[in-house]
């Protein structure tokens, strides 16, 4: 069950078969679409629910937390005010003040200071401490966030706090627990953001979780942001680590779908009604912990997602000097493109429909027919203010949009060390599928595949991901036998690790830990995960590991320079019972029977297309291009010189010829 | 309608041009070494058509923004350019900014006709010590050769083959040779990904029209940043302000310029402004021409493409042996950091005559340079530490200005305290914002930060900081920010120190930087209204 801004979706897998069901979200409580939704698939039971939530997003982007405080070393209060010092534009004369999700009057410091080697410098008293905790419970906060300077190696003063804060306050969140790494504003604002989503959050999942208690069905899993799961009640205490989990889903799904025809390396192409999110797994889709939302850092593990304003909603407008420009700016759902019958805005959608490429009857399963009319009115306005023809403006607002989204898709790709050449480029969400051959051609992307419901892929993906967490701390030692100390830190991550497989009823035979190290050549001030191969005390494996890693991501080592292991991380996976995708049998090759034809414009004019309905497209059905196939949830634009097949999953794979 | 382009290809164009200096950007911050590229994001990559006009640059650093087109313009002929070579730079007579900032320039050749130049790709990045009097080469210098090795336009890679003994010598001459050869490496990485990058667009639109391209979009530039000109009502403007003392007794430094705007173009003159000076507030001309052209896109609409087209419209007049151009071998390290600083407050109190409201005041004007050096007796090694601290916005009609960022020609992020004591002898005693130092108005300015360090030995620290006389000042009868204020503390004592000095650390002493707030907007009610 996928929450979205408009519509919530349900994927349902029982035994081989497989229901797809979208209800309008509700957005004031998304508890309601989430029960309305299993009372229309007539769900009495299950052994798994999987949630993926946008309730701790919704909170920090839309600022409607509770009154949030934060204590901090005494000297440092102002941290999570000044950032990294700098600005968000660089040519802007005149940027407003973006007032931090902690104000002034409920920043406080205490007296007390750890030094770089975690030696305690000033010890903090339990009076101090008690002293804080009252005085943010009278400066009126509803939450309190701690983050002490070096707290990750000496952990004691904050949680200090967190005694005296624990019957004050309903949530309490200090920097050692929830990500006890260097780097002081980073940890900050990863901790106040908890701090601050984490009451909304705990108040949702508790009634989610009472209202399917009272159905008699199991409490969920949720979604995280780096694309694994973890029970309602962790997710409760630390709903940070589900910011980014929308389009996680939507990688697993792709992910799995590939890996069933022996596909290894993907790119992922998520384009929706106002943005497009694009990823790259080869064959897993890289953890990255730079993420920004709102202009505030959240460092907790996310999969490696770029996203542009690019989608289907995309306003053209022309600029002060004449040329076209496309979004970011979206007509959203209401009043929407001008096709949608009420709207103004021409935008990629309508480019389309004028192009032929969407057909105006069958828009949503024929639930919502355009108005080409509208369409061709509002572009033809607007192409005369340009001085081009209608059709010549909706080329021009595709070549735009497809120009905006070939660009993130290098940026994931060549500027990372990747060939897109050798990659699969795997099309979803609404507008995917109308895209995707184009943009794979500007990319010289040899193959394409449409998953068969690109519309709700995120919810797929949800119900086939593992338990996955990851437990890090800063070390910060030389590397030449650190070793032991390594496995002694590792011991105590484990032990917590399997204190929350317990807790998450995993069995033991179900459980994996990997250890991972983050190192760097001394002097430098970017880290290289290097996973712990061996494991025996004397080993420098991890060592001889990081320069030869050194050399194949930054292309040179240094092998006499010393090194440094900056954080040890153990991510673990708990195996849970995830459904097979059914396959659909694999059938003869043979042209598909189209429903029709349509006119729709080529790159170099007018051409008949075949017209094809997907749901009566068996494995093995063959289709070339231009062909337009259609679908409720979206259309897929098959463009001259592509063609292909479907998959037995049921997936269609178009190549480029 | 406005002609010289297709209105439906200039997006197209502009994503395909930046994304080649795009992608050098990101190979220069995945292969290069020190903190300064990496983390820093102190660099600058561009490229160029054949006649040595930009044509595209993705740009960190304001400062690199007028430099990069006249080291091109500098080194263009010097050369017979065969595919292959790389020529290396830093010499502020040929487009340099300041000795730390090397530049490396590499032609591109059509891959299927290797006689036709197609343009040029140049990586510019800012290296952590070149050589000098001091460690971090942004000493209290009186002239270039202590600021560290000059290096003039030189071909370092011939057709492909390094000429190892020019590294050598290059990095031989630098506190940190194995590191400054891992970022010229690196720089040299970012090249031969822009020429390949470079050349397989040519490949792909056909040499014709990869031309016919490239002078669409510097038409389409040119036409964005006329119109934006157009915008300011026509006039000649003036503004004169000053630098505090250029660390050796000079006194206040006066900066004056008239911007004259007529129609759609745009002239600055910086006639008037003094003779260089003996310390090291000297600007290359390419400093100052970039600090103008800085102000020219705060002036446009906002992601401009950018590239030769917007810079036709503008003309710099700044004579030679002056602090705004100055002549080898004037020292210029501060020249990059602080007097461009204060050219950026001259010509925005110009422009504020014709558009006041569009023109917010001043912001602290000075990027509060710090360099640390000595030995560290706990890691038995060298150390060498060099930070910029943020101040004060300057408030507009619209907002009170930020507090504790960069503004203007700086943009580089803070080191974090924890990063900071994990690799230095050093320990923050405290990092906060400096209340009440922004000036009171109708908007408020930003206020100025507080940072204060403690030596864990014994060390050198240099300071290089303006605005400790005079704050940045307020507009629409706005009050000025605070001043900001230098201290070294040992024991009970304090000590205000001027804004530039040197001094040599005990162990246990602290220096407090206290950086200057913006400037006010608007007359507070109440308040009576300055002279």
């Amino acid at each position: 069950m996928d929450v979205g801004g408009t519509f919530t979706d349900f994927v349902a897998f029982r035994g081989d078969s497989l229901s797809v069901h979208k209800v309008p979200s509700t957005p004031s409580d998304q508890s309601e679409a989430f029960l309305r939704g299993l009372s229309d698939l007539r769900i009495g039971s299950a052994d798994r629910i999987v949630h993926g939530s946008t309730v701790a997003t919704n909170a920090l982007l839309e600022r409607k937390g509770p009154r949030c405080a934060l204590v901090a070393t005494k000297g440092f209060g102002d941290i999570l005010e000044i950032g990294r010092q700098t600005r968000p534009h660089l040519y802007d004369l005149d940027v407003p003040r973006v007032e931090p999700l902690v104000a002034k009057p409920l920043r406080f410091e205490v007296d007390e200071r750890v030094a770089s080697d975690g030696s305690v410098l000033a010890e903090l008293s339990e009076k101090d401490a008690a002293k804080v905790v009252a005085l943010a419970v009278q400066a009126g906060a509803e939450s309190l966030a701690v983050c002490l300077l070096f707290s990750f190696l000496r952990p004691e003063h904050e949680r200090l706090v967190k005694k005296y804060a624990k019957d004050a306050f309903e949530f309490c969140t200090i920097s050692s627990d929830i990500l006890p790494e260097f780097r002081e504003y980073e940890r900050t604002a990863t901790t106040v953001v908890n701090a601050y989503v984490g009451p909304v959050a705990g108040k949702f999942f508790a009634r989610l979780s009472r209202r399917l208690r009272a159905r008699r069905l199991p409490q969920p899993y949720v979604m995280q942001s780096n694309g694994g799961v973890i029970s309602l009640r962790a997710a409760a205490r630390e709903p940070v680590r589900t910011i980014l989990s929308g389009p996680a889903g939507g990688i697993v799904a792709a992910q799995a779908l590939a890996a069933e025809v022996g596909i290894e390396g993907i790119i992922t192409f998520d384009m929706g009604g106002t943005s497009t999110d694009v990823a790259l797994a080869a064959p897993e889709c890289p953890i990255t912990k730079e993420f920004e939302i709102a202009g505030v850092p959240v460092k907790v593990p996310m999969l490696d997602i770029h996203t542009v304003g690019a989608g289907g909603g995309s306003i053209a407008k022309m600029d002060a000097a004449g040329a076209l420009k496309v979004g970011p700016e979206s007509a959203g759902a209401d009043p929407g493109p001008a096709c949608y019958g009420t709207g103004d805005d021409v935008t990629v959608t309508d480019a389309n429909l004028l192009l032929g490429r969407l057909r105006a009857e069958s828009f949503l399963g024929g639930e919502m027919p355009l108005d080409q009319e509208r369409a061709r009115r509002r572009t033809g306005e607007f192409a005369s203010r340009m001085g081009l023809s209608v059709e010549a403006a909706a080329r021009g607002i595709l070549r735009v949009a497809n120009a905006n989204v070939a660009r993130a898709l290098r940026r994931i790709s060549v500027e990372r060390g990747h060939d897109p050449r050798n990659f699969v480029l795997v099309a979803f969400g609404g507008c995917g599928p109308l895209h995707a051959c184009e943009l794979a051609e500007m990319l010289e992307m040899p193959a394409v595949m449409i998953p068969r419901y690109p519309g709700v892929l995120s919810a797929m993906g949800l119900a086939m991901s593992q338990i996955r967490r990851e437990y890090s701390i800063t070390l910060m030692v030389p590397s030449e036998g650190a070793l032991p100390g390594v496995l002694r830190v590792l011991r105590r991550l484990r032990a917590k690790g399997a204190a929350d497989f317990d807790a998450e009823e995993v069995a033991e035979a179900d459980r994996d830990y990997q250890g991972v190290l983050d190192m760097r050549y001394v002097g430098q001030s970017h880290e290289l995960e290097v996973p712990l191969r061996d494991r025996s005390p004397t080993s420098r494996r991890y060592i001889i590991d990081f320069h030869a890693r050194h050399k194949g991501f930054f292309g040179y080592s240094r092998p006499g320079a010393p090194t440094e292991i900056v954080n040890v991380r153990l991510r673990t996976t708990g195996r849970v019972p995830t459904p097979k995708l059914p396959p659909a049998g694999a059938g003869r090759e043979r042209p598909a029977q189209p429903m029709g034809e349509a006119e729709a414009f080529g790159p170099d004019g007018l051409l008949t297309c075949g017209l094809f309905d997907r749901a009566r497209l068996e494995p093995g059905a063959q289709i070339a291009g231009p062909a337009l196939i259609l679908q409720a949830d979206s259309t897929t634009w098959v463009p001259p010189r592509w063609s292909g097949s479907v998959d037995p999953y049921l997936s269609l794979v178009l190549h480029w010829n | 309608m406005l002609t010289g382009f297709d209105p439906t290809q200039i997006e197209v164009i502009r994503h395909a041009l930046v994304s080649v200096p795009e992608e050098m950007g990101a190979v220069l911050e995945r292969t290069s070494f020190s903190p300064n590229i990496k983390e820093r994001r102190d660099y600058s990559c561009a490229i160029f058509d054949d006649n040595a006009k930009l044509l595209a640059q993705a740009a960190h650093i304001p400062v690199h923004l007028g430099a990069m087109p006249m080291m091109m313009r500098a080194i263009e002929d010097r050369f017979q350019w065969r595919p292959g070579d790389v020529v290396v730079t830093n010499d502020p007579a040929a487009g340099g900014t300041h000795l730390p900032d090397i530049t490396l320039v590499a032609p591109v050749f059509d891959k299927e006709a290797d006689e036709v130049l197609m343009g040029f790709v140049a990586s510019r990045a800012h290296h952590s010590d070149i050589g000098g009097l001091a460690p971090g080469s942004m000493p209290m210098a009186t002239e270039a050769f202590q600021e560290g090795i000059v290096i003039p336009p030189v071909k370092l890679v011939r057709e492909g083959v390094l000429t190892e003994e020019l590294m050598d010598c290059v990095c031989r001459n630098t506190r940190t040779p194995e590191e400054r050869r891992g970022d010229l490496s690196a720089q040299l990485a970012a090249c031969a990904t822009g020429v390949k990058r470079f050349q397989e667009l040519v490949l792909k639109a056909g040499r014709e029209e990869f031309r016919q391209m490239s002078e669409q979009l510097l038409a389409y530039s040119e036409t964005v940043v006329r119109a934006a000109i157009g915008d300011i009502p026509d006039g000649k403007y003036s503004f004169t302000d000053s630098l505090d003392d250029d660390g050796f007794g000079s006194g206040a430094v006066n900066i004056q310029v008239r911007v004259d705007v007529i129609g759609h173009e745009m002239a600055f003159d910086f006639t008037g402004s003094p003779p260089q000076v003996k310390g090291m507030l000297n600007a290359p001309i390419a400093v100052t021409a970039s600090a103008c052209y800085y102000v020219v896109f705060c002036l446009s609409p906002p992601d401009i493409p950018i590239n030769h087209g917007c810079l036709v419209p503008v003309t710099i007049t700044a004579p030679e042996g002056t602090v705004v151009n100055a002549a080898f071998p004037a020292a210029i390290a501060g020249g990059n950091v602080e007097t461009s600083q204060r050219i950026v407050d001259v010509i925005l109190g110009a422009v504020s005559d014709a558009i006041p409201d569009r023109i917010p005041a001043a912001s602290q004007g000075t990027m509060n340079n710090v360099s640390i050096g000595g030995y560290d007796l706990y890691r038995g090694r060298e150390f060498a530490y060099y930070e910029t601290v943020g101040g004060g916005a300057g408030a507009s009609r619209a907002n009170d200005g930020r507090s504790g960022v960069h503004t203007h020609m700086s943009n580089t992020q803070n080191t974090p305290v924890e990063a900071l004591e994990f690799g230095c002898p050093l320990r923050v005693t405290e990092y906060s914002i400096r209340d009440g130092s922004g000036g009171r108005g109708r908007h408020s300015g930003g206020d100025g930060l507080v940072r204060e360090i403690e030596f864990l030995t014994r060390a050198t620290a240099t300071v290089l900081s303006e605005r400790r006389e005079k704050g940045p000042w307020g507009a629409d009868g706005g009050e000025p920010g605070a001043p900001g204020e230098n201290w070294v503390i040992e024991g009970q004592g304090r000590s205000k120190m001027p804004g530039k000095f040197s001094v040599e650390a005990s162990s246990g002493s602290r220096l407090r930087i206290e950086t200057p707030g913006g400037g006010g907007w608007g007359r507070k009610a109440g308040t009576r209204r300055k002279a």
